[in-house]
């Protein structure tokens, strides 16, 4: 106890509190934004659930219909598994893509994959393609999965899933992932939703400190992986 | 069915602000941070059953903020300018977040920034700390002792550099 204590007596921890306490925070959020975030995450969970206990192939297709409505005849449930990354078509109609991010991406394979499950996007490598204005609603087209809490979070080789829900794609949109292999042998990929029939592209990687530009923070998703190591490249 | 709207408005309401406050502090973004704890409060509703018998709820809170899969990667190529420059990251500015001490807790490896998270900004205790961890009491021990070691030095650091100006301008 006292060597516990004598610890977090020290005069650096103190000055931490101490410091944490002046950090100046915005106002808290509307309590119904986080309620209906989380009615969503509920949503995905409890239809999960449902797709997993449902016995049958035909089951499971109905669910997924009953629940997403409007999704074309080319989504078949089921995996699809490359070297660099996975992509599952869930029972409530969307799709979760897993990045290994020690592999190269495949962008080419990863554009069919996403359109054969009613994703549209436009996978480009070398290029970045953004439209201005942004079309709204990246957030409910796309949702990030951290590790969950009390899991364990590998130090290297930790694995990025992203769950994209083509139901909730705007009309005209569609999904832009811009893919580069930087000179320092790192990775870039960015995600951000693009207008099918306005949109430029560009070279030029986004800027991996922020959001690519005419985007915000909660338009994109930009991801910098892999990279010179034992395992990189 | 069951869910406890109540309980969670008040643990949001109460604990809204230290969770941000250590999530900011640790990753040196409020905006990033807002976000990823704005996410880590709606997995929490999501859960509330388990989470609000959880022994820390907000450790779980900070800790599912931290551990968001995608901020992590964007996160990452912030902080590489911060291992070379006293570059605050971008969204600090005006935050209180580019101090010192808050810069030198930034340049902790992550386990030991985890563990001044819970048991300094949280105040857990060493145990639930390392219950939360999933490492044993000893570690938390040992990676707080060197956490603190490393702070006193990037202070001490931080203030010849500070008290001694020409030194950075000698080539």
């Amino acid at each position: 106890m006292s060597d516990n204590n004598q610890m977090t007596e020290a005069p650096e921890l103190h000055e931490l509190r101490d410091t944490l306490s002046g950090v100046a925070v915005p106002g808290r959020p509307r309590l119904e934004t986080i309620t209906a975030r989380g009615r969503a995450h509920r949503r995905r969970r409890l239809s999960a659930v449902a797709g997993l206990s449902v016995a049958g192939a035909a089951a499971g297709t109905v669910l997924a219909l009953g629940l997403t409505g409007v999704l074309g005849p080319a989504r078949t449930p089921g995996t699809i598994r490359t070297a660099s990354f996975t992509l599952v078509s869930n029972s409530d109609g969307t799709a979760t893509l897993t990045i290994n991010p020690k592999e190269l991406l495949d962008p080419a394979a990863l554009q069919s994959d996403l359109t054969q499950y009613g994703i549209r996007a436009k996978v480009t490598s070398g290029s970045f393609c953004s439209s201005s204005p942004a079309p709204a609603g990246f957030s409910q087209v796309v949702s990030f999965h951290p590790a969950a809490p009390g899991t364990q979070t590998p130090q290297s080789g930790v694995q990025l899933t992203i769950t994209i829900d083509p139901a909730a794609m705007p009309a005209g949109a569609e999904l832009s992932v811009g893919y580069f292999r930087l000179p320092s042998g790192e990775q870039q990929a960015d995600v951000v939703l693009i207008d099918s029939n306005s949109n430029t592209c560009t070279s030029t990687p986004p800027d991996p400190n922020g959001p690519p530009t005419g985007y915000n923070q909660s338009d994109s998703l930009g991801l910098l992986y892999g990279g010179p190591g034992p395992a990189g490249s | 069915v069951g869910h406890d709207e109540t309980g969670f408005a008040e643990f949001f309401q109460a604990s809204w602000d230290p969770c941000l406050r250590a999530v900011a502090a640790s990753t040196g973004d409020m905006l990033l941070a807002e976000d990823q704890v704005a996410e880590a409060f709606a997995r929490a509703w999501a859960s509330w059953r388990k989470v609000s018998r959880h022994p820390a709820p907000r450790a779980w809170v900070v800790r599912t903020a931290l551990n968001a899969g995608a901020s992590w990667w964007r996160r990452r190529a912030r902080e590489l300018p911060l291992a070379d420059h006293d570059v605050a990251a971008s969204g600090s500015s005006g935050t209180g977040l580019d101090t010192a001490v808050l810069t030198a807790l930034r340049r902790l490896p992550a386990r030991q920034r985890e563990v001044i998270v819970l048991r300094v900004f949280l105040d857990l205790d060493i145990e639930t700390t390392a219950r939360q961890l999933e490492i044993a009491p000893g570690t938390v021990r040992a990676h707080l002792s060197r956490a603190v070691t490393a702070l006193r030095n990037e202070l001490a650091r931080a203030d010849t550099t500070e008290a001694d100006p020409c030194q950075t301008t000698i080539r």
